[in-house]
């Protein structure tokens, strides 16, 4: 292990979508229990970052590390990096009709029980954790039984994320643009279920466009990620300052739209 | 006229009952129609040498056998076994009757250009007639079960009719005990504002031949929710009918086809919008491993006179192996302007946004495949009206499903 101390260690991470460079030269460091807030204006990689740390086909590592725990992460599985403790909330949530929430969250939960070398739940114990988190989460348990996301509104989808947040116990969790679309009691709500589960050894990466989210869940650090890397850090204070100020003074270049989908 | 036919046909004259002026009507017909081959639209990918080395015979006396239970449905039970009609339900609530008696509507529904229909016409010894009188609504499920023993030939006919706002649930059930024949045929005419729920279970699979139809005639605002759901085996091929006769009548019909082996499944759709304000959604959903074949074919038939018509018709179907085979078909014809119509057929491929998101929770990308193959063809067992009838057939489903390969 290279420092026992740091959860997450990205090191002049560069990566392309399409050949095209996103991500150019980023470097962040996250230790265990830390909230880092990752802002910065459309198309400077932000969701990028969460999709290449989680492994999605078509987002190209193309120099550079990133370890979690001090295991490399590019050298696994999409699977195999949820099992060691990464978690990416959706900015856009996937429906899967003919999946049923619950079936989803029980074989989600039980893979990583299983990679950790841990008995699988029973239906019985795992239905009664799976409806205690409805309840944190605002969500009526009826939803557990319909398509994962069917026909979900966007808050609706966006407390199922935070969901299976708490049922899966992640390390690190990647919050992409959760606030979005979601009015103040909604996002109060998501804001909750992340805070219920901060403690001295979960770290959370917040990447929102906006600073609202952040009066809800305070980042012990707030950096600036324009065109590709992190053009400034600071505390929580920086994101005020960012509110007050927008993103003109980067002077950067004006970027095509971030590749989403 | 080939050998088999030649010789299932050879008794048909004896049968003198109620119908035989019907049956005489089809047994000419039948003598004048060709052998279908592989130039046949109809058979163009269902071989028929399956039906032409089958041994299966009717036979003099047969072994009790008792349909599937149903956990949380009392059925109203018609049984037949071997083709032969062994149970009626014993006590039929009021404006449901079920009469072995000459019908005007038999053979009337269903129409001609079917060939095993013309067989089923000639060689069903024991026409069902169900009526549902006007207005009558009736609870309970009836469930007519086709049973067949190793070696027999069983053919089986039921006629059902719904008096104008009436409304039935009925399932057609299949078993198949070993290696057998036979042709199971049903014809519903749904009165004015009636509704009928009905389902066909052809979940018989291995080295028997069946071959069959569910045909409806749809009188003005009526509504008919159909659900099909077969495996494949040495030949399994169902048609379906779906007639308009009256405006403002609505049909909704889910298939869903699990293969496996070297099965054959082949369900031909035929929807005849003949009157104006009418619509159809049609889904089919397939999936084919190992060396089975799947053959649709989802015709819709727009007349001149249907305007406002709206019909839908989506076929996907999902490979489970580079030596499967699907045949997808769907042929529209249109001489209507004013209507909306859609079709589309695909073999599909997982999603890999919806794979990429199961693995980001740790499930392993060969389960997450399962889980969205499976996804897809539960999706339409969600939607059976009847809960009890989508529990009972979903892990029937998911058993077979689990133990099809992917390679």
């Amino acid at each position: 292990m290279s420092n026992e101390n740091v959860l997450l260690s990205i090191k002049d991470l560069h990566a392309s979508v399409e050949e095209k460079n996103i991500l150019k030269g980023l470097n962040l460091d996250i230790k265990p229990g830390e909230v880092h807030a990752i802002m910065g204006p459309n198309g400077a990689g932000k969701s990028t970052t969460g999709y290449v740390l989680s492994g999605r086909d078509g987002y190209e590592v193309d120099s550079g590390s990133a370890t979690l725990d001090g295991q490399d992460l590019f050298d696994m599985d999409v699977e195999e990096r949820a099992r060691a403790g990464l978690f990416l909330a959706f900015q856009y949530p996937v429906e899967i009709p003919g999946v049923s929430n619950l079936e989803f969250l029980k074989v989600s939960v039980d893979s990583q029980r299983e990679a950790r070398g841990e008995e699988a739940l029973t239906s019985a114990e795992f239905l009664k954790l799976a409806k205690e988190a409805c309840k944190q989460v605002n969500l009526p348990v009826s939803f557990l039984k319909r398509g994962v996301n069917e026909g979900f509104s966007g808050g609706e989808k966006k407390r199922n994320e935070i969901m299976q947040m708490i049922l899966l116990k992640p390390k690190l969790c990647i919050l992409d643009e959760t606030d979005s679309g979601l009015d103040i009691d909604a996002m109060q709500v998501v804001a909750n279920g992340v805070n219920s589960q901060r403690d001295s050894e979960r770290s959370f990466i917040v990447v929102t466009h906006y600073q609202r989210l952040l009066d809800y869940i305070k980042p012990d650090f707030v950096h600036v990620l324009a065109d590709g890397k992190i053009v400034k850090s600071g505390d929580a204070s920086l994101a005020k300052e960012l509110e007050a100020q927008g993103y003109a003074w980067l002077q950067t270049e004006p970027t095509e739209d971030e590749i989403e989908d | 006229m080939s050998e088999w036919l030649q010789h299932a046909i050879a008794h048909a004259d004896s049968i003198q009952d109620g119908f035989a002026d019907q049956r005489a009507v089809s047994l000419a017909l039948l003598k004048d129609t060709k052998w279908p081959s592989r130039k046949t639209e109809a058979w163009k990918y269902t071989p028929l040498r399956a039906v032409e080395r089958s041994s299966a015979v009717v036979k003099e006396e047969s072994p009790e056998l008792a349909p599937v239970d149903v956990v949380g449905l009392d059925f109203l039970e018609l049984t037949f076994v071997d083709g032969q009609l062994v149970s009626m339900p014993e006590d039929l609530p009021e404006g449901l009757t079920i009469e072995m008696q000459e019908s005007d509507l038999f053979t009337t529904i269903k129409p001609e250009r079917h060939i095993f229909g013309l067989v089923n016409d000639v060689l069903a010894a024991d026409v069902a007639v169900v009526t549902v009188a006007e207005n009558v609504k009736i609870d309970s499920v009836l469930r007519i079960n086709n049973l067949l023993s190793n070696g027999a030939q069983g053919h089986i006919r039921v006629v059902v009719e719904l008096e104008a706002g009436a409304a039935l649930k009925v399932v057609e059930n299949a078993e198949a005990h070993g290696a057998t024949l036979t042709t199971a045929y049903t014809e519903f005419l749904i009165g004015v504002e009636a509704h009928l729920e009905h389902y066909r279970f052809a979940l018989q699979a291995g080295d028997n031949v069946a071959l069959g139809g569910s045909h409806f005639k749809l009188l003005g605002k009526a509504t008919l929710n159909s659900s099909i759901i077969g495996f494949g085996s040495d030949l399994q091929r169902i048609d379906t009918d779906i007639i308009y006769a009256g405006e403002k009548a609505e049909a909704k019909l889910n298939a869903i086809y699990l293969l496996d082996g070297t099965e054959l499944f082949d369900l031909h759709a035929n929807v005849e919008h003949a009157v104006p304000n009418c619509t159809t959604e049609e889904n089919i959903r397939g999936i084919a491993g190992d060396r089975s074949r799947a053959v649709f074919n989802g015709r819709i038939h727009i007349h001149r006179d249907a305007q406002k018509t709206l019909a839908e018709l989506n076929n996907r179907n999902l490979l489970l192996s580079d030596k499967a085979e699907i045949n997808t078909k769907p042929e529209l014809e249109i001489y209507a302007d004013d209507v909306r119509c859609a079709h589309g057929a695909t073999i599909a491929e997982i999603d890999k946004k919806a794979l990429y998101y199961l693995q980001t929770r740790g499930v392993s990308r060969s389960q997450a495949q399962l889980m969205l193959s499976f996804g897809f063809i539960n999706e339409l067992i969600d939607q059976m009206p009847t809960a009890a009838l989508a529990e009972w057939v979903r892990p029937i489903i998911r058993d077979r499903f689990a133990q099809m390969e992917v390679k």
